[in-house]
């Protein structure tokens, strides 16, 4: 019999065919008669209303895109691999630079009682905030779009790791820290050989919603800001209100958003342990 | 544009003030006395009273048809041309009936021994000395008012001066003025009421800006859903959501006025809201706005969409009202002269280039793809070129005008635009009108380019304007204000 | 009086509180001589974790000071090993990386080989020799007693903390564990103290056991000394003539006397008795013939 995953699988592919033949068939674009009036070309066609571009299209686009992602036409029109590379050195350098500053304040907190009380009203206050709501402030402070952007991605995938460390490292098990205790491991020692291996999937279940939102803003910050970037082709495009390409730079968006979670979902499964 | 031609300075017959065919009170009263009007007060009652009788002057960029060769010509002309100006003190008439008596061979003979027209000719066209900076960033937003901006880059305006320029497109004004003020842009396309809000701190840092292009004149239009295409009155807008791309913008203003007007009152009886232009069209379609005033072609984009309809044309509202400019800080301008004299020049020859109704077709070509509008090169002729459909009737217009680019900057448009935002309360107290106006047009120096690229400026900074048939008189500013029924002071 | 390797002289823990402080236990002195086997016996409460505690360094207690080979001891040290009562093995080590966890603790100079060796060699002795790999989660609750006990004695600590290692674990599992124990223990003759509530583990395992009587002011009231020869088989002990004699007196301690003795039914301080059950005498006339057995 076909394993579970097989029938999953199957499945899956089965609810998309269905669920793309549907929305290909109810847009479907009427056939152009023979040739267009110069009136009838200027008023965009003989049909009636614009509509959504079925499948169909959006995958032939995407053919020609995904054929050659790392054109480069001007400053204003690359390729789609070039625009996502920005994308992922914007997130990534601040997603970096969040984290080092998250867990080492996360560990912190974890372990005083007293710096997390005093820590804690300034996190509960900035973490709320908006990115699109920083964005303004940090243009102006940090006159740089490019550092802005990264800046805005910092502030909102900081949280999350903050949080979660402190967390983790609250709740390691006293008895992992009488092992460590008998055995006369240095403060150091303890926390890089009993806490933070404990506090690890914690620690990475912070990280892995982190890069989560960090994606989730770097498109919204670049279509304020505009420049090269996945946020900035999904603004140009819906500029040009091409549906074609807004709906294939979605999907971009969306796999390049799982390929990430799932990296550091793998990541995860390396320090997770049993107990 | 266009209103003076590039006359050879040499001939009596030709005005250097006026187009050949132009039939204005003052050219008719010129033709007449054959010898010319020697009265300056005279010329001035003359065309006052033609102000106000709301004649204008033709525009239409064939009259007066003039060819160069080459911009070579083109600036050899301008020298000659503005030396002899320069001669006769500006004054047309003294120098046509010179040339009357002497010849114009005579004038350029003793000219030339006086003045050595060919190195100053030579030299105008050599660099203006070394430039500082030739890699540039000028931000742009994707509409057509900014053709000259844009198209200078792909049809090698800029290259022509030395320079290498990056025109980068910016997602919206408010993003192009922060670029602007923290330097990531050298200059950028900006709405003419900008420099003057910026260098007031009116929505940011004061931080003084000029203006020393406007981009374009007319090219705007009032769009409104299908739903309404039998509510042409706009009496019957009450409760109408508009869009508007900034509030500091002549799409804002002249909306405003355009509905006052009318007797509707923009912040009690309709909603304006600012939309960034691409979006006008979605938000249209969503219901969420009844109509917009936004730049083209996202007004032509509506009626691609087939979601709206040309309700006007702005320059129905506002024969050559200006629209969008060409601005950088005044810091460039002082710190980096050479550079910005050579941007400037690429500049207004852009402008002249564009403004030209052949060129249209290969600019739209040039401007549509991705890396400038990214919008379909249909929509972009229809605008540019002037031929279009309004999504009303079944026919095809021809207005070639509908946009136009002049660099001109009236210090009078200046006072216009500052006397609507203090009608509408954007700006308040004691406003020097002329002062804000001539610091930020910087139209003496804008006059001074086109004479060097061989076209005439403009006598004079200030002319009054008609508005939907009603005078403004630019040295009247707080009257005007107070003659509006409706408005916020 | 000979002195003893491990000394705990006047110890007591009180939790102070607003009405009346809570005095868990007081007055222990308790004397282990090196390479003895001690365990301890009372009810739940009456303070012999924390006696635990207190001697691994883990708490610190309100009076009384513990001194081992003529230092004084406080805080922990890799000198007093612990084996805790639910194992306390880090979950993401496999058996033998933990038991390399506390080799390398104790000698942080010596090179992975050696380290491995000594491991494995200590996981051997617990009958582990199959299981090195494999993590806590893939042990059963026995297996990982046995690493626990094997991390314990691998670092030679100079005594050995047993904290009811055997609670946690089934009658015939502990059985087994019972003579690993014993055989590890007689190779390596490490002092040992040892917390249960096993009568029948406390004979076989012990050469004293302590009588703790129940809380509050508890106190260790008898010593009791258990006098059947070693080497001890679970199967022969049964056998000795001494066992019942001892499984009964100490059975009747924890029935009756425990609570009669207390601190709170009025018998405060008084020093450990000791006593020899083994002796042909009514154990309820403990005073001379106790003290006749101990010196």
């Amino acid at each position: 019999m076909a394993s579970l995953n097989m029938k999953a699988t199957l499945l899956s592919l089965l609810l998309l065919l269905v669920g793309l033949g549907i929305w290909e068939a109810m847009n479907q674009v009427p056939a152009a008669s023979t040739g267009l009036s110069e009136y009838e070309r200027m008023m965009g066609g003989a049909d009636q209303e614009a509509r959504v571009p079925p499948p169909s299209q959006v995958f032939s686009h995407a053919w020609d895109e995904l054929s050659d992602p790392f054109y480069d036409a001007g400053p204003n029109d690359k390729g789609i691999g070039i625009q996502l590379a920005y994308s992922l050195y914007r997130v990534l350098t601040g997603y970096l630079a969040a984290a080092l500053i998250a867990i080492p304040l996360g560990f912190v907190i974890g372990m005083s009682p007293l710096m997390h009380k005093a820590l804690n009203p300034f996190i509960q206050v900035l973490r709320p905030i908006s990115p699109l709501a920083w964005m303004p402030l940090a243009l102006f402070i940090i006159r740089d779009s490019e550092g802005s952007a990264i800046f805005v991605i910092f502030i909102c995938s900081i949280w999350p790791m903050l949080i979660n460390t402190a967390f983790g490292v609250a709740n390691v098990r006293t008895d992992w820290i009488k092992v460590a205790r008998t055995h006369e491991l240095s403060p150091l020692k303890t926390a890089f050989l009993v806490i933070l291996p404990a506090a690890a999937p914690t620690i990475l279940t912070g990280m892995r919603i982190s890069i989560g939102i960090a994606w989730l803003v770097i498109v919204a910050a670049e279509m304020l800001v505009g420049g090269t970037g996945i946020g900035y082709y999904v603004w140009n495009e819906w500029n040009n209100l091409d549906l074609n390409s807004v709906i294939f730079s979605i999907l971009m968006i969306g796999i390049v958003g799982m390929l990430l979670d799932m990296t550091l979902a793998a990541v995860t499964k390396l320090v997770q342990y049993e107990d | 544009m266009a209103t003076k031609s590039l006359g050879n300075p040499f001939d009596a017959d030709t005005s250097l003030t006026h187009t050949n065919d132009c039939s204005c009170r003052l050219c008719q009263a010129e033709s007449a006395n054959p010898s010319g009007l020697a009265d300056d007060d005279q010329r001035l009652v003359l065309l006052e009273q033609q102000a106000e009788q709301g004649e204008g002057h033709s525009h239409s960029a064939e009259a007066g048809g003039l060819s160069f060769d080459s911009s070579e010509d083109l600036l050899d002309r301008a020298v000659e041309s503005a030396i002899v100006r320069g001669v006769f003190g500006h004054n047309d008439t003294s120098r046509r009936n010179f040339i009357r008596l002497m010849g114009g061979g005579t004038l350029a003979t003793v000219l030339g021994s006086m003045i050595p027209l060919e190195k100053v000719k030579a030299a105008v066209k050599e660099s203006m000395g070394p430039l500082e900076k030739t890699k540039l960033k000028v931000g742009f937003v994707p509409i057509t008012c900014a053709t000259p901006i844009i198209m200078a880059q792909p049809m090698g305006f800029y290259a022509k001066y030395g320079l290498d320029v990056d025109v980068i497109k910016t997602a919206g004004w408010a993003v192009a003025r922060d670029m602007s003020l923290n330097g990531e842009y050298d200059a950028s396309h900006m709405l003419t009421p900008m420099p003057l809000a910026m260098s007031m701190g009116a929505g940011s840092t004061a931080t003084p800006y000029i203006m020393p292009a406007v981009e374009n004149i007319n090219g705007q239009a009032i769009v409104l859903h299908n739903k309404h295409k039998d509510k042409r009155d706009p009496k019957q807008w009450k409760g109408f959501k508009f869009g508007v791309p900034f509030d500091y913008s002549m799409h804002n203003f002249l909306l405003r006025y355009y509905v006052a007007e009318h007797g509707l009152d923009p912040d009690q009886d309709i909603q304006i809201r600012v939309v960034p232009p691409p979006e006008m069209v979605a938000n249209l379609r969503a219901g969420n706005l009844d109509g917009y005033l936004s730049p083209d072609p996202f007004n032509q984009r509506a009626v691609f969409e087939k979601i709206g309809f040309l309700h006007i044309l702005t320059k129905d509202i506002w024969e050559g009202h200006p629209c969008c400019a060409f601005a950088c800080s005044q810091k460039f301008a002082t710190e980096m002269p050479n550079t910005y004299a050579a941007l400037f020049r690429a500049i207004v020859d852009a402008t002249h280039f564009s403004a030209k109704a052949e060129n249209r077709e290969e600019i739209a070509r040039a401007i549509s793809p991705k890396n400038y509008l990214n919008q379909p090169e249909v929509v972009v002729r229809q605008v540019l070129t002037g031929r279009y459909v309004d999504g009303l009737e079944e026919k095809i217009y021809d207005v070639p005008d509908r946009i136009d680019f002049d660099p001109f900057p009236w210090h009078s448009m200046a006072v216009w635009i500052l006397t609507q935002m203090k009608r509408w309360g954007y700006i308040s107290g004691d406003v020097d009108y002329k002062k804000i106006a001539e610091q930020v047009y910087v139209a003496s120096e804008t006059g001074k380019v086109m004479e060097e690229l061989g076209y005439t400026p403009p006598a004079t900074t200030y002319k009054k304007h008609i508005i939907m048939g009603k005078t403004f008189d630019y040295n009247e500013p707080e009257e005007y204000i107070n003659s509006f029924a409706i408005k916020r002071v | 009086m000979s002195r003893h390797f491990v000394s705990i002289e006047g110890l007591s823990k009180v939790y102070p509180s607003k009405e009346q402080d809570l005095v868990v236990f007081e007055g222990a002195n308790i004397g282990i001589d090196k390479g003895e086997f001690v365990c301890i016996i009372g009810h739940s409460g009456c303070g012999k974790s924390t006696i635990l505690n207190v001697m691994a360094g883990l708490e610190t207690p309100t009076t009384g000071t513990m001194i081992m080979d003529n230092k004084e001891a406080s805080g922990p040290s890799l000198d007093r090993g612990v084996v805790f009562q639910n194992y306390s093995l880090l979950p993401w080590l496999t058996a033998l990386q933990n038991v390399s966890f506390g080799v390398r603790a104790r000698w942080p100079k010596w090179n992975k080989a050696k380290v491995d060796a000594h491991s494995s060699h200590f996981l051997e002795m617990v009958g582990l020799s199959g299981a090195l790999h494999r993590k806590p989660s893939e042990l059963s609750g026995g297996m990982c007693q046995r690493v626990s006990i094997a991390r314990a004695f691998a670092t030679s600590p100079k005594l050995l903390l047993l904290d009811e290692p055997f609670g946690a674990l089934d009658a015939l599992t502990r059985g087994v564990i019972q003579d690993e124990l014993l055989k590890i223990w007689s190779e390596t003759q490490q002092t040992v103290f040892m917390i249960t509530h096993d009568v029948d583990e406390a004979i076989l395992l012990a050469d004293r056991v302590l009588l703790m009587t129940n809380g509050p002011h508890a106190r260790v009231a008898e010593s009791v000394r258990i006098n059947i020869p070693r080497p001890r088989n679970r199967a022969n002990i049964i056998e000795d003539p001494a066992y019942y004699k001892i499984r009964n007196y100490l059975v009747n301690f924890l029935v009756k006397r425990s609570g009669q003795l207390s601190g709170s039914a009025g018998q405060v301080g008084g020093a450990t008795q000791e006593v020899d059950p083994s002796v042909e005498i009514n154990p309820k006339n403990e005073q001379s013939a106790a003290l006749k057995a101990a010196i």
